[in-house]
């Protein structure tokens, strides 16, 4: 008798635990179209070709040997090759062209008009793979070989083609497609990897939210004075700002609850239209007051793609309530039988 | 796993904060931010040799998906700003300033980050070598220069209400180096 129940308890808490992996495999393998991905290659195609052609001019002054350019870009590679001699860095490219007698300047032109195409490519989804293969290598190049004059927006720029690289490429807008007449994607694979960037946001805005918290100067605002006054991002006269020095305490607290709390409100779908047109809004401050436009245009890129634009058949933009996973049932492959 | 080392970075950034004493957290605080920041840091393999392979797989994956750094941008409170200005005499006996510069607005944002980042103590052993570089990108534009000063500056902003009362921002000098054709002395 005893053996039969605790046979049952056994069965239920297996049943249990099953039900459990199915909803967390719903979770993360909801059926997604490729739409999601369209913006994201368009986004990034446009982000890659603007980083190009902004940093023309002082492409080979940032990343040429020393003596020759900034501050040489040995400095940068040595530290990078501390941490790991695996990272890629302009370093590579400069010895496999010396072995091929093709000089320094000529490989950096070459590693420029590289991701120049790779960004008109991903615009244009034409050999999209390849082309984002490329960009995430060149872009992590210059991030490491520049890591002493990189700055946020090269590490969102990386995180972002690094996902886009993987991604189920190429979507049925691209010239690929239209091309090669390449077959529809695994619905299942498109909504793995935008749950990813979906949740990779949720760290970023938690773990940025929570930061500046712990910071006095987010609650009295003068954290917001000194980021706006400060150079060369000061693109706000002091004299306007201070207008308005009494709404900046409101606001720098505001930013704060925004960030941490966006893991919550932005999965919910009443919430999720609201805390996703704060976060645009934030984003299109940040690049319009302080100049960061790089930075502010590839948040927006990966916040639009990943909450911005709406599941097939569904009137509200992407995604699936947190506590009813869509795919709880659809998550079969995945799910044990 | 990928996830989990994501978790692992930005907590340890967040305890690194807490540990530095620069949040609003009791000092109390501090030790126990300073263990769970160590905790933080072994789970990404930086308590082991710099030779270890698992150590240079994970910083390798970290760099790979951009995710080696937190995401505490501007927190807990925005860093200060910095300087470099060069005195560059000329043999002449003329006396000139300047500033290292690049050409775009673009790259302007990258070494003015750069120059943020010289105070910090991990780049303490290479911060003579990068001035004496920043310093010779300039010297190459003026030839008959003989001499340059270069003096790294922090800049500090004037709240909002020094602002109001008609104050400016302030400059303090945090170390200098005079650089020559025939050696480098530093003061």
């Amino acid at each position: 008798m005893s053996s039969q129940t605790s046979c049952s308890k056994a069965k239920l808490k297996l049943n249990s635990l099953h039900r459990g992996w199915q909803r967390f495999a719903g979770f993360l393998f909801p059926s997604e179209s490729d739409t999601w991905l369209t913006v994201f290659r368009i986004g990034l195609g446009v982000q890659v070709t603007l980083y190009a052609l902004f940093l023309r001019s002082d492409w080979h002054y940032l990343f040429a040997s020393s003596g020759k350019g900034l501050v040489g870009r040995e400095v940068g590679e040595a530290i990078t090759s501390f941490e790991s001699p695996l990272i890629p860095k302009f370093g590579w490219l400069i010895a496999v062209g010396r072995t091929l007698n093709i000089g320094e300047e000529t490989v950096l032109t070459v590693a420029w008009v590289g991701l120049l195409s790779a960004g008109c490519l991903l615009l244009l989804g034409l050999l999209s793979r390849p082309a984002a293969i490329v960009a995430w290598f060149v872009h992590l190049c210059a991030a490491e070989s520049g890591g002493l004059v990189a700055y946020g927006a090269d590490n969102f720029m990386t995180t972002a083609l690094f996902y886009l690289m993987l991604s189920p490429l190429p979507d049925r807008y691209s010239f690929d497609h239209w091309v090669a007449k390449t077959k529809p994607k695994n619905p299942k694979a498109l909504g793995f990897w935008r749950r990813v960037l979906q949740v990779h946001l949720c760290f970023v805005y938690f773990i940025g939210g929570l930061a500046k918290f712990l910071g006095n100067g987010w609650w009295d605002g003068s954290n917001l004075w000194r980021s706006l006054i400060r150079p060369p991002i000061n693109l706000i006269s002091p004299d306007l700002l201070v207008h308005f020095k009494y709404v900046l305490p409101l606001l720098g607290i505001l930013i704060c609850l925004l960030e941490v709390s966006y893991p919550v409100f932005i999965w919910l779908k009443r919430t999720r239209r609201i805390w996703l047109a704060c976060i645009l809004a934030m984003h299109a401050a940040i690049g319009l007051t302080m100049g960061l436009y790089f930075f502010a245009l590839v948040m927006i890129i990966m916040n639009v793609a990943a909450f911005g634009v709406p599941s097939p058949g569904r009137s509200a933009p992407a995604t699936h309530e947190l506590p009813s996973y869509e795919g709880s049932h659809q998550g079969i492959e995945f799910g044990a039988k | 796993m990928h996830f989990f080392l994501l978790t692992a970075v930005c907590f340890a950034g967040v305890f690194w904060l807490i540990a530095q004493g620069s949040t609003i957290l009791p000092s109390a605080s501090d030790k126990y931010a300073r263990k769970a920041e160590l905790v933080a840091t072994w789970c990404l393999g930086k308590e082991a040799r710099a030779s270890n392979p698992l150590r240079r797989g994970i910083a390798t994956y970290l760099h790979a998906v951009g995710i080696q750094a937190g995401y505490s941008f501007f927190a807990p409170n925005v860093p200060s700003h910095h300087r470099l200005m060069l005195e560059l005499f000329h043999d002449d006996g003329r006396v000139e300033y300047e500033s290292p510069h690049v050409h775009g607005k673009a790259a302007a944002l990258r070494l003015d980050s750069l120059l943020d980042r010289l105070p910090e103590e991990r780049y303490e052993s290479v911060r003579e070598a990068l001035v004496k570089m920043l310093a010779f990108s300039v010297w190459r534009e003026h030839p008959d220069v003989k001499k340059v000063r270069a003096t790294f500056e922090a800049v500090h902003l004037p709240s909002i209400t020094e602002f109001e009362q008609g104050e400016v921002e302030t400059l303090e000098p945090i170390f200098s180096f005079d650089f020559s054709l025939r050696g480098e002395e530093q003061q």
